[in-house]
């Protein structure tokens, strides 16, 4: 049975057992994961997995059960489970799932050829991605991880009210985390490339970037405290999107717990700052034709040159907002209900190159790892993360630092950011350039 | 207990493994490498939550599969399948066994194995009505509403029960039959006034049925998560700079599993990525520290019978008052170090191949009472609830942030603060630590390493830190929001 089958199958049965509307989703993977370590395969993983998650709505109620044994016996008893789970459940106006649309966009989501380029050439891939970040230094002593990985992913989608959609993909990668030591000191840092096409894959640059990374950290002390300008790198600058992603949604703005709830039209950046979600974007590593409901993918913008636009929506926050779903409904897999999540979330380029940015500045912090980000408090935005980059005087990169606090508040942040850089990266499902804050507080001695 | 597949259908309703088909499976899956092991899994679960006043999600779910490794020399193999029929295992078995080495076929029998530890569980959550696990969800939610019902915005309450039901066999004979029962409750209240918006947490959680729930339990999570929030909207900023930290108690063990605990996992140890990495035997800590990992403290959340390679949960004492005396093994890491495995053989599921991993880990208690090390503290923070924590194993750098805070000054407790983060060394904090008390309290929760989630506790008494670098906002910003406000 294909999953399409196998999804409207359970819709069926679904209203049958007294569903006033249902839903199925089907979702099979396949992955193989390489580690390499000093020029050998250390682990090889390769995996199966697969299973059906079943939403049922009765009097306004919601119930979800999921299995990941696919016998009709096993997704009889997971109708019956939902149908359970919905009868102790609150009654809620707003569930409600969607209606089909006129058509969904095609999408080239996967290498068609990736099944078939042999376990020997990936295993390699991994090893030169480890040999380029050895000879990078001679500092480079250890590597914690040297690893390729592969995805191939299959879905289908079906509702009582006729949506039944499928989509496949397939996603490849690779990562570095490398250890540099001096004098006693050890020090990481990582390199990773994710992409749909396995040809553009650089291995040499990831464990480059690990081992430059790594190295540069080395000496790195504690400074006193003081108030000064931050240069993020783009990834930390993720680091933060993850926590602005969270609090631009629909769900967090409507139970108050986002520091942007209200505040729809109003200035909550400094201008030239654009937040986009783009579930439709060529090539992105999260782009889908459909969302975990089946509504269609799109493109929305949330904050537009400082301003805020909108919260991201799935079925129920868009009903109980009056506005339509932005194609946000996101599932972490078949056992999750859809709940609301970015696709691929970015900070738009503004014009400067990095280079630019730091030597346009006096004195600061080129911030390039933070600690702690699951402390950022996302109602209020308060946060204090740990720190560690490269001290920057007269535009000029100087001392590593590490051991520092910053602290402050997420709407502060943004509306400090004086400059926008134009080397927009991706790292997975979040991207940003580099950006500077005018001033924020750097804890040290 | 039963064998757990005998009464359950496969996909396709294929039949189930006994014991002879398993040796079947792991001669596949060795193929002359040193070991091999099957892992299958059952699990069942239940999850509630509640937000905004509603039961918002009602989950339950049944997840099954198996998880086959080889290992030859420091090469591991390890493939996973939700396919339980013998035929898919076997397909399985020979691709992984392929991967790691290909050579002869040996002989395997099996010997059932028991454990020492006895988890017992009163009232299983598969034998209880999830209209009373909803109760148990609403007792929580509003005892915490009561305590304040105009500044108390928001109020969550999370519900999860577990069953895992595991079969573990190996080439070298172990048979392993076991179940974990497994339940958890959580409560995060949010309050809000003026611009001023906080949070207050607590949870509840154990190796046991919902037993654990007894005794107002529900209430008392939901009334402490509002105190804290509550409480939090009157404190002001944490200071920043160097200080002394008292780290009480009741904020539990979390200090010790991040900035301790991780570096004594063996594989970091092994790899020199820990900063603990061939120190067995020195001098790592102040003379009053002693660090244990238990997996078999009565009911705990860190609790099991047997790891998940199948070996027995067990004492271990990774410090000795000041002298690292050994570190936590799986079967890969104990053998590379020819010890015995220390029963740490952990994973998140059959998707996951086993990783040294802590079960239930404390600093033990000493001789000073908590109130004397107050006393004793001339100006610094207090902890009374710890937040998250991240460690850098490498360097042993480490964050926290402190949802309980309050001042300590000429010896006394004084004003609540909140935004604090806690940011050192975890070498250097043992080393440092000066005073240890004679009290003891707990602390529970998902510990993520390598993206697998593990259910572990921590514990400690209250201890003295004598110089932490506490990240807060400095003077001119305290200033800047006394005026707003």
């Amino acid at each position: 049975m294909t999953g399409r089958d196998l999804v409207n199958a359970v819709v069926d049965e679904a209203r049958r057992s007294g569903a006033e509307a249902s839903e199925a989703y089907f979702e099979r993977s396949e992955d193989v994961t390489i580690e390499v370590r000093d020029g050998a395969m250390e682990n090889l993983k390769v995996a199966q997995e697969s299973g059906v998650g079943i939403r049922i709505l009765r009097s306004g109620c919601l119930g979800f059960a999921y299995t990941s044994d696919r016998s009709w016996t096993a997704l009889r008893e997971a109708v019956d489970a939902a149908l359970a789970n919905a009868r102790v459940a609150s009654s809620d106006p707003f569930n409600n799932l969607p209606k089909p649309p006129a058509a969904y966009a095609g999408m080239n989501l996967g290498d068609p050829r990736l099944k078939e380029i042999p376990l020997e050439d990936k295993i390699e891939l991994a090893r030169r991605i480890e040999r380029s970040g050895r000879a990078y230094d001679p500092r480079i002593q250890i590597t914690e991880q040297a690893a390729y990985e592969e995805s191939h992913y299959q879905v289908s989608i079906a509702n009582s009210l006729g949506v039944s959609a499928s989509d496949e993909g397939s996603f490849c990668g690779g990562g570095a985390s490398l250890v540099a030591g001096a004098d006693g000191e050890q020090q990481s840092g990582f390199g990773i490339q994710y992409t749909r096409n396995y040809a553009e894959l650089d291995p040499e640059a990831i464990g480059r970037e690990a081992a430059f990374k790594a190295v540069r950290l080395l000496g790195a002390r504690r400074l006193p405290t003081k108030r000064a300008a931050v240069v993020f790198d783009p990834y930390v600058v993720t680091n933060f999107l993850a926590v602005l992603s969270s609090a631009l949604t629909a769900e967090a703005a409507q139970k108050g717990r986002s520091l942007f709830a209200g505040k729809v039209g109003e200035r909550v950046a400094a201008a030239g700052v654009t937040v986009i979600d783009d579930g439709a974007l060529p090539g992105g590593l999260m782009s889908a034709p459909f969302d975990g409901e089946g509504v269609p993918s799109r493109r929305t913008i949330l904050i537009q040159d400082g301003k805020l636009t909108g919260f991201l929506q799935n079925s129920y926050t868009g009903a109980k907002d009056g506005l339509a779903s932005t194609g946000n409904a996101s599932r972490g897999s078949y056992k999750s209900t859809p709940e609301l999540g970015s696709t691929n979330f970015y900070l738009a380029p503004g014009e400067l190159t990095q280079e630019q940015i730091i030597r346009q500045t006096d004195e600061g912090i080129y911030l390039t790892d933070v600690m702690g980000m699951h402390t950022v408090n996302p109602i209020s935005g308060d946060f204090s993360v740990g720190a560690a980059g490269i001290w920057i005087e007269h535009g000029e990169l100087t001392t590593p630092v590490r051991g520092m606090v910053i602290a402050g508040n997420m709407l502060e942040l943004l509306e400090g950011i004086d400059a926008v850089g134009s080397d927009l990266r991706f790292f997975i499902g979040k991207g940003a350039p580099t950006v500077r804050v005018a001033r924020l507080t750097i804890s040290g001695q | 207990m039963e064998n757990i597949y005998t009464s359950y259908e496969n996909n396709g309703g294929k039949r189930v493994l006994d014991k002879s088909e398993l040796e079947e499976i792991l001669r596949v899956a060795q193929r002359g490498s040193d070991f091999a092991e099957v892992f299958m899994e059952r699990t069942e679960s239940t999850r509630i939550g509640c937000e905004a006043r509603q039961i918002e999600r009602v989950i339950s779910g049944r997840e099954q599969g198996a998880g086959i490794r080889a290992v030859h020399g420091e090469n591991t193999a390890y493939g996973y399948t939700n396919a339980l029929d013998k035929e898919s295992l076997l397909r399985l078995a020979d691709q992984v066994g392929r991967a790691a080495q290909a050579g002869e076929v040996s002989p395997v029998a099996l010997q059932r194995r028991e454990s020492p530890v006895d988890l017992p569980v009163a009232r299983r959550p598969d034998a209880t009505p999830v209209e009373d696990k909803v109760a148990l969800v609403r007792e929580a939610e509003e005892a915490a509403r009561r305590q304040d019902e105009k500044l108390l915005r928001q109020v969550t309450v999370g519900y999860a029960d577990t069953i895992q039901q595991v079969t573990i066999a190996n080439t070298e004979g172990v048979y392993v039959e076991d179940e974990r029962v497994r339940c958890r409750m959580s409560v995060n209240a949010v309050a809000a006034e003026g611009t001023v918006i906080q949070t207050g947490y607590d949870s509840v959680g154990g190796t046991r049925g919902e037993e654990l729930f007894d005794g107002e339990k529900p209430a008392d999570l939901g009334r402490q998560a509002a105190r804290r929030a509550l409480l939090m909207l009157k404190a002001r900023r944490a200071p920043a700079g160097r200080m002394a930290v008292v780290l009480s108690g009741e904020a539990g063990g979390t200090m010790v599993h991040e900035a301790c605990g991780h570096g004594l996992e063996a594989d970091l140890a092994q790899k020199n990525l820990s900063v603990y990495s061939g120190k067995k035997g020195a001098q790592v800590a102040s003379e009053l520290v002693t660090v244990v990992d238990d997996g078999t403290l009565p009911g705990r959340f860190g609790s099991f019978r047997f790891d998940d390679e199948g070996n027995p949960a067990q004492k271990t004492v990774l410090i000795d008052q000041g002298i690292l005396t050994g570190y936590m093994h799986d079967h890969i890491t104990a053998a590379r170090d020819g010890v015995a495995p220390t029963g740490n053989g952990r994973r998140q599921s059959f998707q996951h191949r086993p990783i040294p991993r802590m079960s239930t880990t404390y600093l033990a208690p000493g001789e000073t009472p908590p109130e004397e090390i107050i006393r004793e503290t001339k100006s610094g923070l207090l902890v009374r609830h710890m937040g998250g924590g991240q460690v850098n194993t490498i360097n042993g750098d480490f964050v926290f942030d402190v949802p309980e805070g309050y001042l300590i000054e000429n010896g006394e407790v004084t004003a609540p603060v909140r935004g604090a983060t806690l940011t050192g060394n975890g070498p250097d904090v043992l080393k440092q630590i000066d005073l240890v008390g004679k009290d003891f309290g707990f602390s529970l929760g998902i510990c993520g390493k390598e993206g697998q989630g593990v259910p572990v506790s921590d514990a400690q008494p209250t201890i003295r830190i004598p110089s932490l670098v506490v990240g807060g906002i400095i003077e001119d910003d305290i200033v800047e929001e006394g005026e707003g406000d």
